[in-house]
C-alpha cells in the first residue's frame, strides 16, 4: 500500500470534504481548459483558414482568453424589455449545470473522477438531457424571434439526435456489461471499444456534433440566418455563460467518448505506468477528438433542417438499433467477439457507403473542375 | 394526399390547429444580406410564406449628383456603384459619355480598360465564392480563401491606379495613367494565384457533399421567366441561355478575345448553377486577361490627346449596356449641351435581379432564403444608387 | 461537351447577335395604325409615342414574332421641363437581337402612364423608382409606394426643380404636386 493512493479518498479526508476538493480541482481544471479551448479554437481554426489567429496578447496571444474574459465579465449585462425576466436570466445557468454534472462523473484516470457511480453512463444521458430545458428557456424567454427558431430548432435537433446517441452507447454497454464508466475504461486495457463497435463510434460522433451544435449541425445557432439562435439577446457575462457551456460541453463530451469508445485512461499501458500517463492519455485524446471537431467545424457547410432530421431517422436510428439487435444475438448465443467488430465493422461501412452512393447519386464528382472544360462559344 | 385511408387531408391554408404566421425581419444589419437589404419574410414554422424586400438604406442619389457635376467629377460616384468592382462600372460610365460625346479611344487604352474590368470581375466573384459559401455556413474558410487572391488583385489595383477598392482610373477618352513597369510580369503571376485560388474554392465547396446538397434544385429557373423578370447575367446564364454582352454585343475589345460562355447541359438555374456559372466566368475572365496581355500594343498613348480641357458634350442621348459583374449595368445618358449630362440613369444589374427575390423565396425554408439571397450576389452600393 | 452548340431547354434561340438598327426602323414601322414617329440616337432605334398609345405599341412589341421584345431592359424618367416629363423605355429582344427605345412623353401636370407590369414583370420596381423619383403616376401598377427613399417622403428628388443642397432639410415634408416647390 502506497502513502498515497490516487484512487482512493484524498488523505483520508472526511468524505463531503474530499468531495468538495476533487469538485474544486474539477472546475478549475475546465475552466482552464474552456478558455484554452477558444485560444486553441481560434488558433487553430486561423491555420486551417491561412491566417494567424492571436498573435497580440501576450507571447503567441496566448493571453487571449484571459482578454475575452476580462472584457465579457466588465461588459453591461443587457435585458432587453419584452424578455420574460426570470426566464431570460435563468436559461445560462439552466443550461450549464448539466454539463457540469456531466464532468462530476468522468474517470479522468483510474478510478479518479469527482465521484465513481455504478450507473455513470446512465447518470451522463439522463443529466446530458436537461441542457435543451436551458436552450428553450433562452429561446423563448429572450423575447426575439432568433433566439425563439433557434431554441425551437435546438429542441427538435437534440431530441432527434438523443436517440441515436443512447442507443449508440447502449450497444457499448452492453458489450461491456456495465454502465460504470471507469469499469468500461479498464475493459479496454487491451483494445478499445472503437475496434468492437466501430459503427457505434461513428453514430456517436455523429449525434455527439448534433447535440452540441457543432458543424455541420449547428443550425440552432447557423450565423448567418439567425444570427447566433438562442443566445442571440445575451451580452457580458451571462453570453460567455453560453460559451462556456458550450467548450465545457465539447471537453466533457470527448472525454466521455473516449473513455467509452478509445480506452480513456486504460488504453495502452494505463495500468502500467501510473497515474500520470493515465492523466496525460485522458488529455490527448480529448484533445484529438476536438481537434477533429475543429477541423470538421471549418470545413463543412450547414444542413438544413429536413436533412437533418432525416439523417437523424432514416439513416442513423435504423443503422444504431440493427447493431443492438446483432449485438443482442451475439452475446446471448456467446457468439465469438470477432462476429462483433465484423457486424458493426460492416454496419460501418454501409454507413459509409450510404454517404458515398448519395453524393454518387447526386452527380457531384462531375462538378469538380468542371468549370475549365465547358464552355459555349457563340 | 395520403397514404394513410383514414387521414385527414389538409388542404394548403387549411390546418389542424390555429397557427399563426409569424413575421421574422431579416436586415438591415445581417450578417447575411451582405450590406444594408432588409426583407421581412412571413414564415410558416420554418416555411417563408411571403417576402417583402426593402431597399434604399445606401440610396445616395447617384443620378442627381451626376446631374449637378461636370463628366470628369461625376465618375468619382460611378465607381461606388457597385464597389466590388469599380473598374468595371467606370469602365460603363466612360462608355457612355465616349458614345454621347463620339470620342475616339487608343486602343491600348481599351486593352488596359478591359483587363482592369475582368480583374474586377474576377474580384468580385471571389467575394461571392467566399460570402457565399459563409451564407451556406462553412465558417468563413471560403472567405479567407477568397480573401486571400482579392487582397492581390488589390494590390496591383493600388499599383497601377493609386486605390484598391475605388481607382477613379478610367477618363473619357483613355485611361488617367500609363502602366507600371513591370505591370505585364506581375499580373501573369497574379492570374497564375488566381487560378489557384479557383480551384481552391473549387474543390473546398463544389467538392463538398453538403453544399451540393444544399444548393442542387433549390430555386430553379427557367429562361423565359427570368428574362421576363429581367435577370441578367450570370443567373441568366445559369438558367441555360448563353447570353453574354460581351458576345451579343461586343464592345471595346472584346470582339478580338475567344473566350466561351460557360454552358452545361443540365443547367437549371438552381442555386447551384449560379454558383457553378460564376465559377467559371472568372476561369473566361483570366483567359480573356492573358490574351489581352498578348495582344496589347507595347506602347503609345493611353488618353485621347485631341480632348478639350472641359469637356462639352452637343445634343443627343445614348443608352450602353455593359456585361457588369452581376449582368447588364445600362447607363442612359443624355445631353443637352454643356459641361453636365442632363440626365444619367443606372440600370443596375444587382437592383432588377433582386426584384425577383420575393418569386424564388417562397415556398422554401428560411435556411434556403438566405442562400437565396446570397446566390443573387447583390451589391447594395449598386441596388440602391 | 466543349464547345459544342447548346440544345435548348426552353425553346429559345441562341442569343442573337445585335442587328442593324435600319432593319428594325424598317420593322417598327409596319406596325402602322398607332401614330408614333421613329427616330435614332446615338445606340438605339427610338419610337416616340404618346402614353395613350403606349400599350398598344408594346402589345405589338412584346407580341409580333418579328420583333418579339421579351425583355424590358430599363425605364428612364426624364424632367424636360417646361415641356413637361419624358419616359424612356428600352428594350431587347432575346430571339431576334433588336434593341429599341421608347420615349413617352407626358404633358406638364399630368404624369399618367400606363404600367407596363402586365406585360413584363421586371417593369415593377422600375416604374416604382421612377413614380418616386419625378411623380410619374403608372395606371394600373399594383403597388406604387416608394422603393428607395422613405415611405412618408413625397418628394421628388430627380425633377430639375429639386433643390439639390436643400435635400437633407426637406426630409419628412409632405408636398401634392410633383413639380416640386420649397
Amino acid at each position: 500500500m502506497t502513502p498515497f493512493s490516487f484512487g482512493g479518498e484524498l488523505f483520508g479526508m472526511w468524505n463531503w470534504l474530499d468531495a468538495v476538493v476533487r469538485v474544486v480541482i474539477v472546475v478549475t481544471a475546465m475552466t482552464l481548459v474552456v478558455m484554452y479551448l477558444t485560444y486553441g479554437e481560434r488558433k487553430v481554426v486561423a491555420r486551417f483558414q491561412q491566417r494567424l489567429g492571436p498573435t497580440k496578447t501576450g507571447p503567441a496571444g496566448l493571453f487571449q482568453a484571459f482578454a475575452d474574459a476580462l472584457k465579457l465579465v466588465a461588459k453591461e449585462d443587457i435585458r432587453p424589455t419584452n424578455a420574460d425576466r426570470w426566464v431570460f436570466e435563468l436559461a445560462p445557468y439552466a443550461t450549464f449545470v448539466p454539463v457540469f454534472l456531466v464532468l462530476l462523473v468522468l474517470p479522468f484516470a483510474k478510478d479518479w473522477g469527482v465521484r465513481n457511480l455504478t450507473l455513470g453512463m446512465f447518470f451522463v444521458f439522463a443529466v446530458l438531457g436537461l441542457n435543451i430545458v436551458g436552450i428553450i428557456m433562452a429561446g423563448l424567454g429572450s423575447g426575439n424571434k432568433f433566439a425563439l427558431l433557434g431554441g425551437v430548432r435546438a429542441a427538435a435537433q437534440m431530441i432527434s439526435y438523443e436517440i441515436p446517441l443512447v442507443l449508440s452507447l447502449l450497444a457499448v454497454a452492453m458489450v461491456a456489461g456495465t454502465l460504470d464508466l471507469n469499469q468500461i475504461a479498464m475493459l479496454q486495457e487491451d483494445r478499445p471499444f472503437i475496434v468492437l463497435q466501430p459503427l457505434a463510434f461513428l453514430i456517436f460522433f455523429t449525434a455527439m456534433l448534433s447535440e452540441m451544435h457543432r458543424a455541420p449541425f449547428d443550425i440552432p445557432v447557423a450565423e448567418s440566418e439567425i444570427v447566433g439562435g438562442y443566445f442571440v439577446e445575451y451580452s457580458g457575462i451571462r453570453w460567455s455563460m453560453f460559451q462556456l457551456t458550450e467548450y465545457a460541453s465539447m471537453w466533457g463530451f470527448s472525454v466521455f467518448g473516449s473513455v467509452v469508445f478509445l480506452g480513456g485512461w486504460a488504453f495502452p499501458f494505463g495500468e502500467d505506468w501510473g497515474w500520470g500517463w493515465q492523466l496525460a492519455l485522458t488529455f490527448m485524446k480529448s484533445i484529438a477528438w476536438i481537434l477533429t471537431i475543429f477541423w470538421i467545424r471549418t470545413t463543412v457547410p450547414r444542413l438544413r433542417i429536413d436533412q437533418l432530421m432525416a439523417f437523424c431517422w432514416k439513416v442513423l436510428l435504423p443503422l444504431s438499433i440493427v447493431q443492438l439487435v446483432a449485438n443482442g444475438f451475439i452475446l446471448v448465443y456467446d457468439w465469438p467477439q470477432e462476429l462483433l467488430t465484423a457486424t458493426s465493422g460492416g454496419g460501418a461501412v454501409l454507413l459509409i457507403a450510404i454517404i458515398i452512393t448519395r453524393s454518387i447519386r447526386r452527380p457531384k464528382n462531375k462538378y469538380v473542375g468542371s468549370y475549365r472544360q465547358v464552355g459555349v462559344t457563340s | 394526399m395520403s397514404i394513410w385511408p383514414d387521414e385527414k387531408v389538409l388542404t394548403p391554408g387549411e390546418a389542424e390547429f390555429d397557427t399563426v404566421d409569424m413575421t421574422i425581419n431579416i436586415g438591415p444589419q445581417h450578417p447575411a444580406t451582405h450590406g444594408v437589404f432588409r426583407m421581412i419574410l412571413r414564415v410558416d414554422g420554418e416555411v417563408v410564406v411571403d417576402c417583402e424586400p426593402y431597399i434604399g438604406y445606401l440610396h445616395r442619389g447617384l443620378e442627381k449628383l451626376t446631374e449637378a457635376n461636370d463628366y470628369r467629377q461625376a465618375m468619382g460616384y460611378w465607381d461606388r456603384t457597385d464597389y466590388l468592382a469599380g473598374m468595371a462600372c467606370e469602365h460603363a460610365y466612360v462608355m457612355a459619355v465616349e458614345a454621347l460625346a463620339q470620342i475616339e479611344v487608343p486602343e491600348r487604352a481599351e486593352y488596359i480598360r478591359v483587363i482592369m474590368a475582368e480583374l474586377s470581375r474576377i474580384n468580385s466573384h471571389f467575394l461571392f465564392l467566399g460570402a457565399f459559401g459563409a451564407d451556406v455556413g462553412s465558417f468563413g474558410t471560403s472567405f479567407i480563401y477568397a480573401w486571400r487572391e482579392r487582397e492581390r488583385i488589390y494590390d496591383l489595383f493600388e499599383e497601377v491606379a493609386g486605390d484598391r477598392m475605388f481607382p477613379t482610373y478610367m477618363r473619357v477618352g483613355g485611361v488617367a495613367m500609363d502602366l507600371p513597369d513591370n505591370f505585364e510580369q506581375r499580373c501573369r503571376w497574379l492570374l497564375g494565384s488566381i487560378r489557384q485560388g479557383i480551384e481552391d474554392l473549387d474543390g473546398l465547396l463544389t467538392g463538398n457533399e453538403i453544399f451540393v446538397e444544399r444548393c442542387r434544385n433549390l430555386a430553379p429557373m427557367t429562361s423565359e421567366r427570368a428574362i421576363a423578370l429581367g435577370i441578367t447575367g450570370p443567373i441568366l446564364r445559369s438558367t441555360g441561355l448563353p447570353w453574354d454582352l460581351r458576345k451579343a454585343e461586343p464592345y471595346s475589345v472584346y470582339d478580338r478575345m475567344k473566350f466561351d460562355i460557360p454552358w452545361r447541359p443540365d443547367l437549371q438555374g438552381d442555386v447551384f448553377d449560379r454558383f457553378w456559372m460564376r465559377l467559371s466566368e472568372m476561369y473566361q475572365s483570366a483567359r480573356i486577361i492573358e490574351q489581352c496581355l498578348e495582344q496589347m500594343p507595347k506602347g503609345g498613348l493611353v488618353l485621347n490627346p485631341d480632348l478639350p480641357k472641359t469637356l462639352r458634350v452637343e445634343n443627343g442621348e445614348a443608352y450602353i449596356r455593359y456585361e457588369g459583374t452581376k449582368g447588364e449595368y445600362g447607363v442612359y445618358a443624355m445631353s443637352k449641351g454643356g459641361n453636365k449630362p442632363y440626365r444619367m440613369k443606372l440600370r443596375s444589374p444587382s437592383f432588377c435581379n433582386l426584384s425577383a427575390l420575393r418569386e424564388m423565396v417562397i415556398g422554401s425554408y428560411v435556411a434556403d432564403a438566405i442562400i437565396i439571397l446570397g446566390s443573387l450576389d447583390i451589391v447594395l452600393g449598386e441596388v440602391d444608387k | 461537351m466543349s464547345n459544342k452548340a447548346p440544345a435548348r431547354s426552353g425553346g429559345l434561340p441562341p442569343a442573337a447577335r445585335q442587328r442593324p438598327r435600319a432593319d428594325l426602323a424598317a420593322l417598327v414601322r409596319k406596325i402602322g395604325s398607332i401614330p408614333f414617329e421613329v427616330s435614332e440616337t446615338r445606340t438605339d432605334v427610338d419610337v416616340r409615342i404618346a402614353p395613350e398609345h403606349l400599350l398598344a405599341l408594346v402589345d405589338a412589341l412584346h407580341n409580333r414574332h418579328e420583333l418579339a421584345f421579351d425583355y424590358l431592359r430599363n425605364i428612364s424618367g426624364v424632367d424636360q421641363s417646361p415641356e413637361g416629363m419624358e419616359l424612356k423605355y428600352h428594350f431587347y429582344s432575346f430571339k431576334t437581337g433588336y434593341a429599341l427605345q421608347v420615349t413617352v412623353p407626358t404633358a406638364t401636370g399630368h404624369p399618367h402612364v400606363p404600367s407596363l407590369t402586365g406585360h413584363y414583370p421586371a417593369a415593377d420596381w422600375h416604374e416604382r423608382e421612377a413614380a418616386e423619383m419625378f411623380g410619374f403616376v403608372f395606371d394600373g401598377h399594383p403597388n406604387l409606394r416608394n422603393l428607395l427613399l422613405e415611405e412618408d417622403i413625397h418628394i421628388h428628388p430627380l425633377l430639375k426643380a429639386h433643390p439639390l443642397q436643400a435635400a437633407e432639410i426637406l426630409q419628412g415634408i409632405e408636398s401634392g404636386p410633383p413639380g416640386f416647390t420649397i
